[in-house]
């Protein structure tokens, strides 16, 4: 029997490995690559979550889980197409894509 | 029958995720990424939610990954600057212990509850009916949100000459 908590320690897990390679890649696009992961995991999270709901009988069936991941998936998708024109720029500007090497705002 | 599918399919989601994460290629992990959401597309399925399942694979797989390849292309690293993951212990410690308490935290949801059965939940009709009445509004600020990101992505890669 697969419950809503086996759902959500995937969903823990796969975050967890997004989160580890935001932290460990020095490559501007693997962090943003894992950052898409850690958006996959909280929409499978939602999903889950959604089809779990318990609903009084004759309720209407609520969909709110799924009609909110639509607005993640479209949100990350612009999200994705800004931060790949900034790694391109980067590129073009500093000839690197390795984070350690823009550390022009650091303090 | 769908146990065994939700074992194989998150078994899948998470080598493939791990792999992404440390392939030192990054085509190849491009590529993993695929397969990764591919299997995800499998876990909605499972959930009742074929709408998702399919916009997952067209959108995610389909036109987020292959922007990924593009710019992985264009970028082209040397063979000698690929690298893997950076272990370091600080950091797998915070993450071991992020997903200790997610994990904790989850047992705490009381006793297991079930998933209800219905089929209607993932039906484009239904998902329509609620996206187009409730979520109406945030519907269109989505709309405008991705209009400033068309606008920013123009205004960004523009070069310096035609300003």
């Amino acid at each position: 029997m697969i419950t809503l908590q086996h759902w959500l320690v995937l969903s823990g897990m796969v975050f967890t490995l997004g989160l580890c390679g935001v932290m460990m890649r020095r490559n501007v696009i693997l962090v943003l690559m894992s950052i898409e992961i850690m958006l996959n995991a909280a929409n499978l999270a939602l999903v889950a979550f959604n089809k779990h709901l318990v609903v009084a009988p004759g309720a209407p069936v609520p969909a709110d889980g799924q009609v909110l991941v639509f607005f993640t998936i479209a949100v990350a998708a612009a999200e994705v197409a800004v931060a790949l024109v900034i790694a391109m720029l980067l590129f073009r500007r500093l000839d690197t894509v390795n984070v350690d090497d823009v550390a022009n705002l650091r303090w | 029958m769908e146990a065994l599918v939700f074992w194989i399919a998150a078994a899948a989601m998470v080598a493939f995720t791990l792999l992404t994460i440390s392939s030192r290629n990054p085509v190849y992990s491009a590529c993993f990424m695929i397969l990764s959401f591919a299997a995800t597309a499998a876990l909605f399925v499972l959930l009742d939610a074929y709408l998702i399942a399919a916009v997952e694979v067209l959108v995610y797989a389909g036109a987020i990954m292959v922007l990924f390849l593009f710019v992985i292309m264009l970028v082209n690293l040397r063979e000698s600057e690929h690298e893997g993951l950076r272990l370091n212990p600080l950091m797998v410690l915070a993450a071991g212990t992020f997903l200790a308490l997610m994990t904790r935290a989850v047992q705490d949801l009381g006793p297991a509850v079930g998933p209800q059965p219905n089929a209607l939940q993932g039906s484009p009709g239904l998902l329509a009916d609620t996206l187009f009445t409730r979520y109406v509004v945030p519907f269109e600020a989505v709309s405008l949100l991705l209009l400033a990101a068309i606008l920013g992505t123009v205004v960004l890669s523009r070069r310096k000459e035609d300003a």
